[in-house]
Parts: C-alpha cells; structure tokens; sequence
C-alpha cells in the first residue's frame, strides 16, 4: 500500500487532533499539561483493564457474548475513572483559584474550564487512536494490503482508522459534556458521556458479523456526529446563559 | 471484521501486557495477537521448490530472476493451450500443461515476455502418463557408439536444459490450493483494483555478476561446480596380506543421484535408487558369507555420485585410479576385469514375474559370459521366477550410464548394465518430480539384489566349482527393500528411519537425490565435512556389512587406532564402533577442474581422455535467499486518494476548529 495509503490513514485517523492541537490546545501550556496527563489517565486505565481481563483472553469461543461482558466491564471502569479524573480537576482548580486570588489575578473563567475539558476529551480520544490505530499502521507502509474475512469490502486499514477517528470525536466532546453536567449538577449531561461511550462500543460488535462492517461503521460516525452537535449546542447555551448573567449582573 | 476494534482491543491488551506477563500462544489460527501476526497474516509465504541456474562452459540453464530485485505480478490461471496473456503475470500451471508450456515459451517471444514467473501445481499427477523433463537421449555426449539418434528417453522433452530468464517454482500440495483460490479470487475482481500478487526472489548471483558460464563464473566466485562423495568398499575388507597376492576385481556399481528440474524434489525412485537399494540388500546378503577370501576374486562396490551431471562420479574415481591417489588405495585400474552396473530395476516386473534386460558392452566372450552367469543365478532362484535376457542387438549399444565411463576409458572393457528395460527406459517419469515410490515395485529390487548377489559369488568364484548349498543360502532381505524406500524415497519416516538412524544423525528427514555443490578438500578426504545424508548412509551400511570383527570394539567418534579400522556408526549418540572394512571416500566432481590458489579453474579438454571434450562442466550458481510470497495489492490509484481524504479530513477539522473559535469568542465579546 505504501508510504501515501500509510500517511493517509493516519491522518484520517488524527488528522482531527492535530488540527484541535494546533488551534486551541498548543496556545496553551495548560492545556498541554492537561492533556498529556489525561491521556496518561486512559492508559493506565487500559492497563489496569488488561490486567484483570488477562486471565481470560483470548476469547477462544466464537460467541460474541464474551465480548460484550468485555465491553460492558472496560466500559463501566473507564466512565468510573472519568469522575476519578473529574475529582482530580476540580482539587487542582481549587488551588489554581486560591492561586489566582493570592496574586490578585482572574480566576478560571467558563471558557478556560471548558477548555481544560476539552483537553481532556482529546488525550483520552489521542490515546485511543495511538492505541488502537497507529500501532496497527506500520504494515500499512508496506506493499500489501489486508482485507478480514468478515469485512471484505473495506480494507482492515481504513476501518481501523475510521473507527479511531469516531471514537476521537466522542471522547474528545462528551468529556465537555460530562465535565458540564458535573459542574452544573445536570442529570441529562451526567448521564451523556457513559451512553455514548457504550452505545458506540457495543455498535462495534457489529464488525463481528460478516459484512457488519458496512452498517457499524458509518453508524459510528453517526453517533460522533450526534455527540458533536449535542457538545456544540450545549457549549452554545452555556455561554449565552453565562454572558446574559453578567450582563445582567 | 474479526471485531476490528476487538481485535485491537486484544492486540492492545496483549501489547500492554507483553511486559508483565509471558505471553500465551494462543491455538486458534484465526485470530491475530500482535502486529508480526498481522504480517504473517498479510504476507503469506508459500511453501515451494525452486528450479536454480547452472551453468555450463558454454551457457546457462534453468530460472533465475531476470535482475537485482524480486518480481512481483498478479497470479493468473492459465488453463488452454491457447491462452493468451495480457499483462506480465505470475502463471498458474497445471502439472500436466508444464511441458506444452515450456516447449511453447521457448518458441513463442510474445509469449516469454508476459511471464513475469511460473509456478506449477503439485496435484494433477494422475491425468500424467508419462513427463520427462530431460532429453530423449540422456548425456548422449558420452555414449561411445555414433548412433546417437536412438531414443532412450522416448517421454523426454529436454525443457530442464533450457534456459529461462524467469522464476519457476513447484508448490506443494497445500499451497496450490491456497494459490487456486487466489487466482480464480483474481478473476473475479476484473476491475484490477485490487490484485493477489505473487512475490519471486529468485535472484542468482551469476546474474548479478553477470558471469554466464562456468569458468567465468567460477573466477568471479559467483558460483560453485557441483560435486559429492562417491563411496566404494571391498567385499572381503583388502588387508595387508592379500595386498601382496591381489585377485582380479570384479566391479559392482550403483549411482546415487539424479536429476530434476526442480532442484530439491529430485527423487529419481526407479533412476537410479532401485539399482542403489538393490546394491545395499545384494552387500547384506552377501555379507553372511563366510568364505569370501577363498574366492577367486576380489568384489568391489562403488556408489557414484553426480552421474546425473556428466557422470562426475565415475570419471572421478577412474582418475583417481590412474593416479594412484589414496582414496583408491588397494585396487588398481589394471586389476579390474568386469564392471556390472546395476541401473533402473524398480519397473521390471511384467505378467507377473520380474524381467530384466543385461545391455553388454561390446560383444567380448567375458561379456557374453557374465550374461550365462545372470542367467544360471535366475535358474537357481527356481520358483522365483526371475528372468534375464540380453537386450536387443538392434540397441546401438549400452544405454546412458556410468559404464559409458568405463568403455570412454578402455573401449574394452567387459561389462553390462542390468536395466529393467529393453531398448527404451520403461520409467515414463524419467529425471521428473514424479518418479516417486509410486513408480517402483519392491520386488522387482527384491528379485534384482538376489540375481544379482548370486551372480556374484558365481563370477567370484570363476573356476571354482561352485557350492550349490551356499549358493542357495544367498537370500535376500526383502523387509529391508521394503525400509530402505520408506528412509530414501519418503518424508515420512525418510532418513528419520530406524536403519538410517543407527547409522548418522541425518540433517533433513526428507531425502534428496541432487549431488549439489563440491564443498570438501578436493584432494580427498576420509573425514568429509559436507558429505551429504545418502553419501554418509551408504558409506556407515556398506562398512558395517563388508566388515569383519574388529579387534577391540570400543567406541569411537573418528579416527580408529589400528590402521585398516574404521568407525562406524561416529555420529550416534553414544559414538560408534571400530571394525575392520575397507570403505572409503572418493571425491566426485569435474576431471576438467583443478582447485589451485582458493579458487577453481577450467582445464582445457585433455586429448587423452575421450569424455573430457563431452563433460558439461556443470556449476550452480550461489544465491542471497530464495523465497515466494503471496499478498494482496492496491491500485496507486486507491493510495493516493486516501491519502488525499486524510489531508481533506485534517483540513477541514482546522477549518471547523477556526469557525467554531471565531464564534465563541463572539459570543464571549458580546461582554
């Protein structure tokens, strides 16, 4: 496939999180911190995950069921590290704020907390797409091609990447989403993030069937799209609310 | 998709966890645990036989990549004769179609310049009758009569000796399905965007050198003459004291090689490995003699091997006579009064009872006798009912064999080859991949190795009246036929075997007949350092048979303390034993090479040997690796649009990132 099919492949897969890199989070040495230390987060996760589920891989049956405990387990551990991560967020805002007072300068604003959750979603989403993707890609750069059995009209590569970069987009906006509803006690935001993230999991079985890749794959990238425009209008309402607060204060 | 994001899923715990944990090997093919998996599963290496470059004083023949670099084109079936190609491929050939092919590829340029490579399945054998890549007349070069438009080999069609400046490869049997189901999956996506291709590195070095025949490539070192050990032993052991009174030799001999045009799947089973096994079982069965040394003559044994190539065995160990070399040290050219050749004996059985055919050379009285001789052993073998008759006057003489060697040194020598043919070789699959076990009888090798031990003891004992009781004790082992073609001409048990094994440690289970490269001093040597599996089989069984007890059986891993003593069996676990045995090494390569300054050199055609100007000079070309792999392969096309989609997606994200910063900060500025 070579060097081009190669590069391509990784850029479909994070070319999005370099251009999220680039344009808001490099500006920030902040955020930078925030998100090495989030990605740091899922890997750790992931390796805590591997080592309890190490006794039972691999899953020699053909049946799909044990995957799905697979899922539903990981799945429920690394929304419970999300409020682990959340906790974590709000002590260091606690002391950043007392920080800022101290040395009479502005306290985080909404758009920085926002910010900081948005770097977050993104090292888990980073994380996800190193992990998953880009240390599959280097038979990419070769001669060769590969297409599985069950999926034989797309080649393993690209539903490699596309599925990193479904998953990019979700982590990246619920984590914005889960961080606001944290914040403003909001049940339905609570509750967005862990519905999406298993939702979009168990779609993924779907690859399992033969040719299942045609419908999970493109209904993947729906759901990113729904968690878009779900972050999108939330973010909207939140600061609109916020400016009509102070302008009205 | 085996759950691609399961998949990696496992991939990714199993990556993580390579660190802590030892890692499990996991039984199920199907699933992929690490990227080298994923390799091994896009890449698939096919399990095949290469045919190699050779090269002669004049030229080259055989396959080889036509450049520096490995070929690499899609896999096509071609099923007609007739059909055409469109692009250059990678042919899917069935065994039965290989030689129309050849035979049209070398006639056809059109044709030979859309082949990138041939590989040729292993199934279809039973549609063959009859296929033999060699000539119809066999190294008619050294035949020592002028009729040389006989046709020995009638099924021959001489495409081994041609060259071919593409890769050919024979699969196995299971690659050539795996193969089958990539072309007709081929066939099926005609739109060409994606393709199963075949990978051939098949490169020679004598290309890369760009030396085209022996001695040019001999002086470059870009290739090697080919060569092997003989071995030949004495019948009883020659000691000291019957080196003063020596007796007329009677010569038995045998070859141990054969051709192919595939270099590693050379079995020849009735060309020649019947004649060697029915040498084996006639030295068993002799070997319960007890009298031997009162004999009037002296029997010798030789294994040749490189026959196949120009007779190299043979005109080695006459050489080696002429010059008294130590090799040949107790027997002398002048004593040797009969040769008898066992050639091809494995097809000889028709209506029921074995029918051998004994071509005389010349029509000497000695000759003449040795055939009364065959013919009385055969009537003491009584209900056996083996028969022998001369061959036909009509031959123009002895067919393609090693006694061609001997006639070529002294045109009067009295010999015959014992064939199990008339006047034309009744091996269909002569020097092919076919002539396997299949093609043999075993007794047919019985009834061979009995006539032929019994005509022995009668022509040792010349004037001597002949004991009927011992003559009609001389039989034959026919378990041990049976074993010797399960260890030389099967996998499975091969030289794994337990005969073999009691005698060396061999280093492939799976026997091949090709004499290969000369490797080892080519002054000669007792302890040969690449002497190959058969060579060190045959020297061990002939010593441990021909011997006599030795004085003090201790173990030994080489040299034996008494002079005359030597060790059998060294390669065993727990060392051999020291007998008494005449058995030794010749080496077998070109008379027209001389290793002089660490590298060969071509003699110029000595006037004084006949067969000199006949001799091929045969070399092997050396190589890197040699490998074939199969895989999948995409358009350019379908590249460079993905990769034009991942610069789309990367800029439009950096596009919506800007618009989306832009609003929010409009929003926040409405303060």
């Amino acid at each position: 496939m070579t060097v081009a099919a190669g590069l391509g492949y990784a850029l479909i897969a994070l070319g999005p999180a370099l251009s999220i890199f680039a344009g808001v989070v490099a500006r920030k040495p902040f955020l930078v911190l925030t998100l090495l230390t989030s990605t740091l987060f899922w890997l750790i996760s992931l390796i805590i995950l591997s080592g309890i589920w190490r006794v039972f891989l691999p899953i020699t049956s053909g049946a799909w069921w044990p995957y799905v405990i697979l899922i539903l387990t990981s799945v429920a551990f690394q929304e419970g590290i999300r409020l682990v991560f959340w906790r974590l967020y709000k002590k260091m805002e606690e002391m950043l704020d007392s920080f800022a007072d101290r040395i009479s300068k502005p306290r985080l604003c909404l758009t920085d907390k926002m910010l900081i959750s948005l770097a977050g979603g993104l090292g888990h989403g980073v994380a996800h797409a190193v992990f998953f993707c880009l240390s599959l890609l280097t038979p990419a750069f070769g001669r060769a091609t590969f297409y599985v059995e069950r999926c034989s009209r797309m080649p393993f590569f690209l539903i490699s990447a596309v599925i990193a970069l479904g998953f990019l987009v979700i982590h990246t906006f619920s984590m914005i989403v889960a961080f606001n509803g944290y914040d403003e006690r909001k049940r339905s935001d609570q509750v967005f993030a862990p519905v999406v993230h298993l939702i979009a999991s168990v779609m993924t079985l779907m690859n399992l069937a033969p040719d299942g890749c045609v419908i999970g794959t493109p209904l993947l990238c729906v759901m990113s799209a729904v968690t878009l425009q779900y972050c999108w209008r939330m973010v909207w309402q939140r600061l609109s609310e916020h400016q009509h607060r102070q302008f009205n204060s | 998709m085996g759950g691609g994001s399961v998949a990696s899923l496992i991939l990714a715990i199993a990556c993580v966890f390579q660190a802590f944990f030892p890692p499990v090997a996991s039984g199920d093919a199907a699933t992929l645990e690490s990227v080298p998996d994923l390799v091994k599963a896009m890449y698939i290496n096919v399990e095949s036989f290469p045919c190699v470059r050779l090269l002669n004083h004049s030229g080259q023949i055989g396959c080889s990549n036509p450049g520096h670099d490995k070929i690499i084109a899609p896999i096509v079936r071609l099923r007609n004769r007739n059909d055409q190609l469109v692009q250059p491929s990678a042919v899917l050939l069935p065994l039965d179609q290989m030689t129309d092919f050849f035979l049209r590829v070398s006639n056809d340029p059109e044709l030979y310049r859309k082949i990138a490579g041939v590989l040729v399945e292993a199934n279809g054998a039973d549609s063959v009758l009859e296929f033999s890549p060699d000539r119809k007349f066999p190294q008619q070069a050294f035949a020592p009569y002028s009729n040389l438009s006989h046709h020995w080999n009638p099924a021959g069609s001489g495409i081994m000796w041609n060259k071919y400046d593409f890769p050919v490869f024979l699969l196995s049997e299971e690659s050539t399905q795996t193969l089958q189901k990539l072309a007709d999956k081929n066939e099926k996506t005609p739109n060409g965007y994606l393709a199963n291709v075949a990978e051939f590195d098949l490169v020679m070095q004598t290309t890369k050198a760009g030396t085209h025949d022996s001695e040019s490539c001999l002086r470059e070192q870009s290739c090697l003459p080919l060569g092997g050990q003989s071995v030949w032993t004495s019948l009883p052991p020659i000691s000291n004291s019957s080196k003063k009174h020596q007796k007329p030799i009677i010569m038995v001999t045998a070859s141990q090689d054969s051709g192919s045009f595939f270099r590693d799947r050379s079995l020849g089973a009735d060309s020649p490995i019947s004649g060697l096994i029915a040498l084996l079982t006639a030295v068993d069965a002799l070997s319960h003699l007890h009298d031997m040394s009162n004999l009037k003559k002296q029997l010798v044994f030789a294994v040749f091997n490189g026959e196949a190539w120009g007779y190299l065995g043979s005109r080695k160990f006459l050489q080696e006579l002429d010059q008294g070399a130590d090799s040949v040290n107790g027997i002398s050219s002048l004593l040797i009064d009969q040769v008898l050749e066992i050639g091809s004996v494995g097809k000889a059985v028709s209506q029921g009872y074995p029918l051998f055919y004994a071509h005389a050379a010349g029509n000497s009285p000695i000759s003449k006798k040795m055939i009364d001789v065959l013919q009385s052993a055969s009537e003491s073998l009584g209900s056996d009912n083996v028969q022998v008759k001369p061959a036909a006057s009509s031959n123009p003489g002895v067919p393609p064999s090693s006694l061609m060697s001997f006639i070529g040194k002294n045109a009067s020598t009295s010999g015959l080859v014992l064939e199990d043919f008339d006047s034309q070789f009744s091996n269909r699959f002569y020097h092919s991949t076919l002539d396997g076990p299949a093609n043999i009888n075993s007794s047919s090798i019985a009834a061979a190795a009995a006539l032929i031990a019994r005509s022995l003891y009668i022509l040792a004992s010349a004037d001597l009246p002949i004991d009927l009781i011992t003559l009609n004790s001389i039989r034959v082992n026919v378990s041990m036929v049976e074993e010797l073609i399960e260890c030389l001409l099967k996998c499975d048990p091969g030289l794994s075997c337990g005969i073999v094994k009691s005698f060396i440690s061999p280093s492939n289970s799976c026997p091949s007949h090709y004499v290969g490269v000369f490797q080892d001093l080519p002054a000669g040597t007792q302890f040969p350092s690449y002497a190959d599996d058969i060579s060190r089989f045959i020297w061990n069984f002939l010593a441990d048979r021909t011997s006599s007890l030795a004085s003090n059986s201790s173990s030994c891993t080489g040299q034996c303390r008494d002079e005359g003593e030597i060790c059998v069996g060294a390669e065993v676990e727990g060392g051999g034993r020291c007998v008494v045995s005449t058995t030794r090494y010749v080496p077998a390569y070109s008379t027209r090479l001389k290793f002089e300054d660490n590298i060969w050199h071509v003699l110029p055609v000595n006037s004084s040997d006949p067969l000199s100007a006949a001799d091929p000079v045969w070399t092997e070309s050396f190589w890197n690796t040699i490998g074939l792999r199969v895989y999948a392969v995409q358009t350019t096309a379908y590249d460079w649009l993905v990769l034009l989609i991942g610069i789309i997606i990367t800029g439009a994200s950096y596009l919506a990132v800007i618009v989306g910063r832009s609003y929010i900060s409009k929003i926040i500025k409405r303060d």
